[in-house]
């Protein structure tokens, strides 16, 4: 996948108005499968202990 | 959220939103499904499923037309194995601006940003194959 998000991130080099960072975020949501996105959704969650509503409501989620 | 994210939106979301093609007053077949599939009921159009994650269910989807009309223009995704449909990111986009809660406002300037990046990787990975073509 790193090959890809490259070749993207490339061809995004010359938006304006975007970080670095945030040109390698698009890249790699971009050029990501349905399924390689979902688990990068859920990874995030998950690393925020956010994943499951029983986790959330600790954090004062309703 | 979940369809703009299966599309390449870099956001995040705490539920996943499915449009039922049924009248809002028959929720409880949706319900006595769920709960057949282990979900546990949280409201009439919301449930917890077995693996933690929340589901909510919409019967009238503002700012977009009818559930056959968008159905028929909805994206078709591989996901999990299965094939889903979701409404396109431009769809997604036309609901939240009707919708104009501050969440769906948040989320505009992503959706936009995703749609024109998209299209700027569309047409320059075009690009190669055109130029070769003039050759």
């Amino acid at each position: 996948m790193e090959k890809k998000v490259a070749r993207a991130l490339a061809k995004l080099r010359r938006v304006r108005g975007l970080s670095e960072e945030e040109k390698y975020l698009f890249a790699r949501s971009l050029v990501a499968t349905p399924d390689e996105r979902w688990r990068l959704h859920e990874s995030f969650l998950r690393s925020h202990d956010l994943f499951t509503r029983s986790a959330r409501r600790k954090y004062g989620f309703r | 959220m979940s369809g703009a994210i299966l599309q390449g939106v870099p956001a995040t979301t705490l539920d996943t939103d499915i449009w039922i093609d049924l009248p809002s007053r028959q929720y409880i077949r949706v319900l006595n499904l769920c709960r057949r599939l282990g979900a546990e009921v949280r409201a009439n159009t919301v449930v917890d499923l077995s693996d933690g994650s929340t589901v909510n269910f919409l019967y009238q989807v503002h700012g977009l037309r009818g559930f056959h009309y968008e159905y028929q223009r909805a994206k078709r995704l591989n996901w999990l194995g299965m094939t889903v449909a979701v409404l396109p990111l431009k769809r997604i986009y036309a609901s939240k601006k009707f919708v104009r809660r501050p969440k769906d406002l948040a989320h505009l300037p992503l959706l936009e940003q995703t749609m024109k990046l998209g299209r700027r990787l569309a047409r320059e990975t075009r690009k190669p194959v055109l130029d070769r073509a003039k050759k």
